[in-house]
């Protein structure tokens, strides 16, 4: 026929330029092409080698990428019968960067290489991924390891995960055969280590984010006791003074666990004494909150795609700002109360070091954590040759943010009345639900952590069902099973072993393991062999830092 | 005032038709296009107004393949029925009808040449648009299809596509086919039409198809047991049957479970492709042989409308040895047809 041939021949030219694309099937549009279309880039797959590692590509998108190659022969370039609609094409995908105990939302993706952030974004956005939770426990963990000691060990550990972090930025470049541009760091655990790297990954990245979800839990029970009895005790003007110890000015601080169980026993003369027994009975930080959290909180994690929460993200650089204004404003009211002994304890104040550092370093493994996802923070900088400069500059702000709040706490820590041992897990926790400031911190964090909640159980869903059935959602069933076994989890700490400090240390231990130290070091260790560059004092070294990252989980145990 | 003329048909008796129809713009032509591997022709051969006021008489040439207009000043321009060369399934031969759009004048050809575009029909593929904003009329249109096949051509096989779901939501997509199907069940009675739902942009139209071919070939049963047989013997991994023109897989036997679902599609589209290529060198493509350290494909011309491809999971069989295996095979199989 006529018309064929002359289409024919039309489509020759075109065609030819297309025709010898080797290595990755790289669907390009035409410029001319008026629809907004996304390049669709599928990674080639490698069919000789059947071990069971996941494909990176799913089935569905390795397909769509096959018919579409197939339709674009049919018609000529400019035909716009058969281009891809924009809702056929596979969605990118969502990545999100997270560090358990710090912020977690969904980064905008980018095309490769573009990098649109300036520095000063970059290092914010590192900064404020790993600010979070952890800031309420370093008083706690300054006093653990006694007043100097906490400190260097504050700036030793800072030091030493800013060194293993680069470590990780810089283990994708040692590994030439293979494009690793997709690739984030349990990619890189996979290439060395096989199936056992890829499993160990996702273990120890689990065990960071149940570990953040339950110390959530926790807080968010005591942060929702608190607001409730706050209103309920401003509502029913119920002047409530506790049995326990605290100090008689206008700054009251409370040590809670000094006094007995209940503080409210025999407690000032009030109008409804058994309204206020009720109130107790139903609204009990250990016994009830927990358990009305679930109603709240189950249903949120059901959903199937969180990135409504993540809009939220600004709440946590709200609550960490607000918390350092409050800690300046309490430290200048209260003054400060430093004594310097260096071993021995004395009533009120504790020695300068102390056999029980490792509690703090434990905590601040976990304080200090971004290595699952700094490889993809730093993709977006503008300037990638300052990408280490970046890191270290937003390591240095963590750790001056970090020692800012612990020393200002600690230091401020009304001595003389109470014991410096007092200083709790949650340094929030020292201020009676009374106080005006605190309360308002209390809400701050407690809404920060409701929508960061179920960006972590998502997170925790797709790793875990993703890579043990293959797909995110498999069915209701499967996401309702796993979100009862982690609320249950957090319920059961909630009520029997609240120490927030002391689940943060044994995770934050366990998961540094892994990512922090052991992982970056063996894979420099590798690649250096195979490179032949391997020597003495290198081997050494890193030999040091795995045997730190052990007895580090070692020492939680015993310490 | 337009002039149709009526003519003599020549005898095409012996050619049996698959007739795809449906509305104007439903997606017959990508569809056609797609599965048959054909370059989709530009659409030149839209009636515009200006002719219409201008027409003399039609001219239709004798093989129902192209029909001209001639206007009162004697211009003629020729237009093309959609009429695919492609033999199909043997004996088959594809016709594209729009049938109820928008161009009165079609409207009036079609009617008049109902009997014969009706006649010798062995398959009837209408094709629906689920965006479609005129279901009666379509339905309509429809019956008035189903009258002509149940007066000239009444054993022929239907089949109904609804076509283009991907623009209707993912979970509508179920309710809205079992809507569309009831309905149609009920106005093809007395004659049984069977329902799919479709879109060039996933694995659908592909499957329809397939069932479509699948439900066409003669003692398709026996075929099967066949190639088990065959496949068992020759200890193979996997074995398809494709059929020729279209790739289209008419059955397999697998002798373990394989990862990708999608795999009988992106196999038709590679060769399809590939096709494409060979033809522009004036090449037709015949066999392949796909080889490394875990496995080895073989893709032949098996009987005069299949295609065969096995695949061996065991390298170290020599290629010979197969493609023996195979050749005698497909003297075992041509019997059959």
């Amino acid at each position: 026929m006529a018309d064929l041939d002359s289409d024919s021949r039309q489509l020759l030219a075109p065609e030819a330029d297309r025709e010898v694309l080797p290595g990755p099937m790289n669907i390009q549009f035409e410029s001319s092409d008026l629809r907004p279309n996304r390049p669709f880039h599928v990674e080639p797959t490698n069919i000789v080698s059947v071990s069971g590692v996941l494909q990176r590509v799913s089935d569905h998108a390795s397909a769509m990428n096959k018919r579409i190659h197939y339709y674009s022969r049919l018609a000529a370039p400019a035909d716009q019968a058969l281009v891809a609609p924009d809702h056929v094409v596979p969605a990118p995908e969502e990545r999100y960067v997270y560090s358990p105990l710090g912020s977690a939302y969904k980064l905008q993706s980018c095309p490769e290489g573009s990098g649109k952030n300036t520095s000063l974004v970059t290092i914010f956005m590192i900064w404020n991924t790993m600010m979070g939770t952890s800031i309420l426990s370093i008083p706690w963990g300054i006093k653990q390891a006694g007043f100097t000691t906490g400190v260097c060990v504050i700036l030793l550990m800072g030091l030493l995960t800013l060194y293993c972090c680069y470590r990780v930025l810089r283990s994708r470049a040692t590994i030439p055969s293979v494009d690793t541009t997709a690739w984030e760091f349990p990619d890189v655990c996979r290439h060395y280590f096989g199936a056992f790297g890829q499993w160990s990954s996702l273990l120890f990245s689990l065990v960071s984010l149940v570990g953040a979800m339950i110390v959530y839990w926790v807080l968010m029970s005591n942060f929702l006791f608190n607001t409730g009895k706050f209103v309920f005790n401003f509502i029913h003007h119920i002047n409530d003074t506790d049995a326990a110890l605290s100090t008689n000015d206008s700054n009251p601080v409370t040590c809670p666990s000094a006094g007995s169980g209940h503080p409210d026993n025999g407690s000032a003369i009030f109008a409804n004494a058994t309204g206020l027994q009720q109130f107790e009975r139903w609204w009990d930080k250990s016994r009830t909150v927990p358990f009305y959290l679930v109603g709240l909180l189950l249903p949120l994690l059901n959903f199937k795609s969180p990135s409504f929460f993540s809009k939220f993200n600004v709440l946590g650089t709200v609550s960490i700002v607000y918390l350092t204004f409050l800690v300046t404003l309490k430290a200048a009211r209260l003054g400060f109360h430093l004594e310097f002994h260096w071993f021995t304890p004395t009533e009120f104040f504790v020695p300068e070091m102390r056999a029980r550092f490792p509690q703090l370093t434990g905590v601040l493994t976990l304080a200090f954590f971004i290595h699952n996802c700094v490889i993809t923070l730093l993709k977006n900088n503008k300037n990638q040759e300052n990408n280490v400069r970046d890191l270290a500059v937003a390591y240095l702000l963590v750790t001056l943010t970090y020692l800012y709040i612990g020393v200002l706490v600690f230091a401020s820590f009304p001595s003389p009345p109470l014991p410096k041992d007092c200083i709790e897990q949650n340094f929030l926790d020292n201020f009676p639900s009374t106080d005006v400031l605190s309360f308002v911190a209390r809400i701050f964090l407690l809404f920060q952590m409701v929508t960061v909640y179920p960006l972590l159980g998502y997170l925790a869903r797709v790793q875990l069902l993703g890579h043990v059935f293959g797909d995110p959602y498999p069915s209701i069933f499967h996401v309702l099973v796993l979100n009862l076994i982690i609320v249950g989890a957090g319920v059961s700490m909630a009520c029997l072993y609240p120490n927030i400090g002391g689940i943060i240390r044994y995770s934050g231990a366990a998961c540094g393991l892994a990512f922090v130290f052991v992982y970056p070091s063996l894979t420099y260790i590798l690649s250096l062999r195979q490179e032949d560059r391997l020597t003495w004092p290198s081997l050494l070294f890193h030999a040091l830092l795995i045997v730190l990252g052990l007895a580090n989980l070692v020492a939680q145990f015993f310490m | 005032m337009v002039y149709i003329c009526r003519w003599a048909l020549p005898n095409t008796a012996l050619k049996k038709k698959v007739l795809l129809m449906g509305k104007s713009g439903s997606g017959k032509t990508s569809m056609r296009s797609i599965i048959f591997a054909n370059y989709i022709a530009r659409d030149t051969r839209r009636l515009g107004a200006t002719i219409l006021d201008r027409l003399h008489s039609l001219q239709i040439n004798s093989s129902l393949s192209t029909y001209s207009l001639v206007d009162s000043v004697g211009n003629t321009r020729t237009f093309d029925v959609e009429h695919s060369h492609v033999r199909f399934l043997g004996n088959l031969v594809l016709n594209l009808w729009d049938c109820g759009g928008q161009d009165t004048f079609m409207e009036n050809y079609f009617t008049s040449q109902r009997d014969n575009i009706f006649r010798n029909v062995e398959v009837l593929i209408y094709v629906f648009d689920v965006e479609s904003r005129e279901l009666e009329k379509d339905m309509h249109y429809y019956q008035s299809c189903l009258e002509a096949i149940l007066q000239n051509s009444p054993d022929a096989k239907i089949f109904c596509l609804v076509h283009k779901m991907d623009l209707v939501q993912e979970d509508q997509r179920d309710l809205i086919f079992k809507e569309r199907e009831e309905d149609l069940r009920r106005l093809s009675r007395p004659l049984e039409c069977s329902c799919f739902r479709t879109s060039i942009w996933d694995e659908t139209l592909y499957k329809a198809w397939s069932s479509i071919v699948y439900q066409l070939i003669p003692n398709v049963q026996q075929l099967e047991m066949n190639l088990r047989n065959f496949a068992e013997i020759i200890e193979a991994d996997e074995v398809l049957l494709f059929e020729r023109a279209t790739f289209l897989v008419i059955s397999h036997y697998q002798c373990k479970e394989q990862r990708d679902a999608h795999r009988f599609e992106k196999i038709s589209n590679i060769i399809k492709q590939f096709k494409l290529s060979c033809s522009k060198l004036a090449a037709s493509f015949q066999s392949m042989e796909v080889r490394n350290s875990n496995f080895a494909a073989f893709i032949d011309i098996f009987t005069s409308n299949t295609y065969v491809m096995v695949v061996m999971s065991d390298p170290s069989i020599p290629s010979a040895a197969t493609l023996i295996n195979i050749r005698n095979a497909r003297k075992h199989f041509e019997k059959l047809e």
